[in-house]
């Protein structure tokens, strides 16, 4: 079985690409390398693999390589590449997201008209729900961003579903709840706090840290993709959260912990775009996908410290 | 090490989409058609329309 996966050398794409490649399937890699954040950080990400006899590796834009030949032998697409980050999806660059979350995702739905895959993944997230007082989220519930990213990454996931009914791709979207882990995106919340509290700065917080998030390991998000290759009906959405629904202050406490002392904690404005609580219910992903978190908050969070120790080293 | 043939065969030029190959050293991809060579660094070929070199004729 071969697989595409987009974004491959993003935090989440470059894991999935690794379980992939041990799970015995040949995979395609495109990644544009986005200057949102160091090159040299994905570079690493997918140091481990890219000389991997079966996986191919490609630098490239999902708007401008030719897609048909991309979807070659191709019968899986993890579509994970996207414009992250809530806060800048404001003003100008909101052009970046259209592109890169819509039409690009839009293009890869079509060019899978001509190429037929037996599943068509799409990562899509939390944020498509915004700031709802109705808790736990569930994916019967309207979704409602409250931020130009979360307006985009929805778009994206309707057009799966709008692709799926007119032409049977067979899309299926997972609403990821804040991952976090090893090779996390240095604009996220747990890598800053993490490389602070090492680094001995003190900790800013946006609101008053009593916002608490659906925080979701990797390898939990890696292993749910797997299901939904396996198990996923298309056209559906599946909330795929950490069960670990925790405040950012009781995080602070975390690590405190762990580093073994105080920390000083600065809290700044609330972030437009921002949203109060997340919280997935999990239902629907348990009952037709299978799927259960396996790494509770502590161990996760643990992990990621040990990889932001030997980056700051 | 060069790239594979499995992977030259699902890379076109990304402005044209038209065919490319493999030059002579082996470190870059040529479209004829848009006079453009893609780099290949460090094992990667970089199918980025901005990033291509014009080739001199």
């Amino acid at each position: 079985m071969k697989a595409l996966v987009t974004g491959a050398a993003g935090f989440i794409g470059s894991h999935l690409s690794e379980y992939l490649i041990a799970k015995g399937l040949r995979v395609v890699g495109i990644d544009s390398f986005m200057d949102y954040y160091p090159r040299s950080m994905k570079e690493s990400n997918i140091a481990g693999i890219i000389r991997d006899q079966h996986y191919e590796f490609i630098e490239g834009s999902l708007l401008e390589v030719d897609l048909s030949r991309l979807l070659a032998g191709v019968d899986v697409v993890f579509h994970q590449a996207a414009q992250a980050g809530v806060r800048a999806s404001w003003g100008r660059s909101f052009k970046v997201y259209t592109d890169n979350n819509i039409l690009a995702t839009q293009m890869l739905l079509e060019a899978c008209k001509e190429s037929p895959v037996e599943k068509f993944i799409y990562a899509s997230s939390s944020s498509v729900y915004g700031d709802t007082k109705d808790l736990p989220m569930r994916e019967s519930s309207l979704p409602c961003p409250v931020s130009p990213y979360g307006v985009s990454k929805l778009a994206a996931e309707h057009l799966s579903c709008l692709y799926h009914r007119n032409f049977a791709i067979p899309a299926v979207s997972l609403r990821y709840f804040t991952v976090y882990g090893a090779r996390q995106r240095p604009d996220m919340a747990f890598h800053r706090f993490l490389r602070w509290a090492l680094e001995g700065s003190a900790l800013q917080i946006y609101g008053d840290g009593r916002q608490s998030r659906d925080f979701t390991h990797v390898d939990d998000i890696v292993e749910a993709n797997w299901l939904a290759l396996e198990k996923g009906q298309p056209g559906e959405v599946f909330n795929i959260g950490g069960g670990s629904r925790v405040t950012l202050n009781e995080v602070v406490e975390m690590i405190k912990t762990m580093v073994g002392r105080e920390l000083e904690v600065h809290y700044e404005g609330v972030q437009k775009g921002d949203v109060r609580h997340t919280f997935a219910d999990m239902t629907k992903a348990e009952k037709k996908l299978g799927y259960r978190p396996k790494v509770p908050i502590q161990d996760g969070l643990q992990r990621e410290y040990e990889w932001i120790q030997s980056l700051v080293k | 090490m060069t790239i594979s043939q499995e992977l030259l065969d699902i890379l076109a030029c990304p402005k044209c989409k038209g065919d490319i190959y493999l030059n002579e050293t082996k470190d870059g991809l040529i479209c004829d058609r848009c006079k453009l060579l893609y780099e290949i660094k460090d094992d990667i070929p970089i199918m980025l329309i901005d990033e291509a070199k014009p080739i001199e004729t």
